[in-house]
């Protein structure tokens, strides 16, 4: 892989404030025109391995470098070819939201100018209100219009949907789309894996400060499998459940059984439905929990060439 | 996967061309847009400087000068001196001893000093500074930039007081010359962008916007202060070479024109400040 190839790549990445290590031994690779997710709980070092990237924050150890140069030193002209949107929008300006995009579009040399007013109707955004007035999902669309608006080849976006409503956030991810079709790279971050599974590629999971899974977003979903509850019409013996493919953390209470399934839901399907099925639930599980049942695969012991065929067996 | 592209070259994406040319902020657009948002209290302040200060120097035209020498006469031999109040015979003595040494400082200093702390220190708290230095322009043109609408502001308002104390010298005919006008204006710039300096520098420093103010209030008060204490104490002299008030007043500026060396020392200590401040700004995390 060339080194104009790799976007992002950080190595032992790590800080400390004071006697706290937030990142310890960051290990990231970003490749150019990828959707990269970067999940992990709240605390675990998302925002602050952002931050490094765009120079807000200085590494205590370790290194960075975005677009091939280090960010400490890259400069205006490593800025303008990046669109960062940060994890906690504050704005307080007295300005309108159509002078304040105005500002930072100055900011960068005059580009983005006449995407302006195109983003802000996507996205319903009226740009002549007062930018401190704005609710915090205005204020997060005047984020996402200076992130995107310039149309840069990296886009570093923390938590970008965060106040978005489920039908700005199918917008956003059009937006992304469009951006990894015109050659663009998106780094973006997140807590919940059901928001980034939808667009990203590849993603990574930081939690207490360091790369604990990186994997294709399919093997991670069926990593993380669905909790699944059964109710039938009478007492079911556990002993028929026990030992089905896929099926794990098995709770059967009278007439419930509970568990979790990771891959195929056929043999527990074909098992259940021997009995008279009176309710039943199915859903995704979220990183959350994955980080309770102590789910941790070095990335030294994975298998990257680990095949997760459509049907996640 | 998206295609590789090779870098340099140009695509049509679907909404447009995208230049590969990267586009870097232009000098003064920090500058502009602070004071565009400084339009409004600008405009308020200067009228109320220049409102207060019109009203001290209009004053004098109602002073009787013979009542206020028989004040002077009757008061303990040293204490008139010490007070000031045997400067109030002269009309140079009496605008330094209200405008220049009093109302004019402490307004602008106030302005001056808030601004300061508020336009680096406040909005790195607040987090509104992060999406400028993100934006590309250097963390040095952010610092300077506003460092420059600072000083631009503490101009327009001693220029406000100026001309307000400059129109009325003319039309109650004061015997205060232009050149004495124009080195107490320059005076009271350099002593205000001092302490301002000092407060914006600490600002840049620690990243906080109380530590920064305090410290700018410290400095004003301490000096203002120290520079009254070292007439009315005895062998109070030395206090003068600590106040950035003495500094700018001792050498009498309305009535013998600029004092370079205290003028200097004013012009120093900002020169320090700002000197101190970008490095530390460049250096330091922000927004922690």
């Amino acid at each position: 892989m060339t080194a104009a190839d790799v976007v992002i790549r950080t190595e032992g990445l790590i800080k400390d404030y004071g006697r706290v290590r937030a990142l310890d031994g960051v290990d990231l690779e970003v490749r150019r025109g990828e959707v990269f997710g970067f999940l992990g709980p709240n605390g675990a070092g998302k925002s602050t391995t952002i931050r490094v990237l765009v120079d807000q924050l200085r590494p205590t150890a370790g290194a960075a470098t975005v677009l091939g140069v280090a960010p400490e030193v890259g400069g205006p002209a490593l800025r303008a070819r990046i669109g960062y949107l940060p994890g906690e929008l504050a704005m307080a300006a007295r300005a309108s939201a159509g002078d304040l995009l105005g500002y930072y579009a100055r900011l960068r040399g005059g580009a983005g100018q006449a995407r302006i007013p195109v983003l802000a109707a996507r996205f319903g955004l009226d740009l002549t209100r007062p930018v401190r007035a704005l609710s915090k999902g205005n204020k997060q669309k005047v984020g996402v219009i200076q992130a995107f608006m310039h149309r840069p080849e990296l886009l570093i976006l923390d938590e970008p949907t965060s106040g978005l409503d489920p039908l700005l956030q199918q917008e956003f991810r059009a937006l992304v789309r469009e951006a990894r079709a015109d050659g663009a790279t998106v780094f973006l971050s997140s807590h919940v894996l059901s928001e980034v599974e939808v667009i990203a590629d590849r993603v990574a999971i930081i939690r207490q400060g360091t790369i604990v899974d990186l994997d294709d977003v399919r093997t991670l979903r069926h990593h993380a499998g669905q909790r699944v509850e059964l109710t039938f019409d009478r007492p079911v013996a556990a002993d028929a459940f026990r030992g089905l493919p896929g099926v794990e953390d098995l709770e059967v209470t009278d007439t419930t059984v509970r568990c979790v399934l990771r891959g195929e839901p056929d043999a527990l399907l074909k098992t259940a439905a021997a009995h008279r099925v009176v309710r039943w639930s199915a859903e995704d599980r979220e990183l959350e929990d994955l980080f309770l049942d102590h789910y941790r695969v070095p990335v030294g012991e994975l298998r990257t060439d680990e095949e997760v065929p459509a049907d996640g067996r | 996967m998206a295609a590789e592209t090779p870098l340099g070259e140009t695509r049509a994406g679907a909404i447009g061309v995208r230049a590969t040319v990267a586009r870097v902020g232009r000098p003064g657009s920090v500058l502009r847009w602070v004071l565009r948002g400084q339009r409004r209290a600008l405009l308020l302040w200067a009228v109320a400087v220049a409102l207060v200060s019109g009203i001290y120097a209009g004053f004098y035209e109602l002073l009787d000068v013979a009542e206020m020498e028989a004040l002077v006469d009757s008061m303990p031999p040293g204490l008139a001196a010490a007070m000031g109040y045997d400067q109030l015979g002269t009309a140079t003595g009496y605008l330094e001893f209200t405008v220049y040494g009093l109302l004019g400082p402490i307004l602008v200093l106030v302005f001056a000093i808030g601004f300061a702390a508020r336009t680096l220190a406040g909005q790195e708290e607040d987090g509104s500074l992060e999406l400028e230095v993100t934006a590309a322009v250097g963390r040095r043109r952010v610092l300077l930039e506003r460092y420059a609408a600072l000083v631009v502001q503490v101009a327009v308002l001693v220029a406000a007081i100026t001309a307000v104390v400059g129109v009325l010298v003319a039309a109650i005919d004061m015997p205060v010359g232009a050149v004495g006008l124009a080195a107490a204006g320059l005076g009271m710039l350099l002593l205000v962008l001092a302490i301002a300096s000092v407060t914006f520098a600490t600002g840049a420093v620690t990243g906080r916007r109380a530590i920064a103010l305090a410290v700018g209030a410290v400095v004003a008060v301490g000096g203002f202060v120290a520079d009254a204490l070292a007439d009315l104490l005895d062998d109070g002299r030395w206090m003068e070479a600590l106040s950035p008030f003495s500094w700018y007043l001792s050498g009498d500026p309305l009535a013998e024109g600029v004092d370079v060396v205290g003028f200097a020392a004013l012009l120093g200590l900002s020169v320090v400040a700002v000197a101190v401040a970008v490095p530390a700004f460049e250096r330091r995390d922000l927004g922690v």
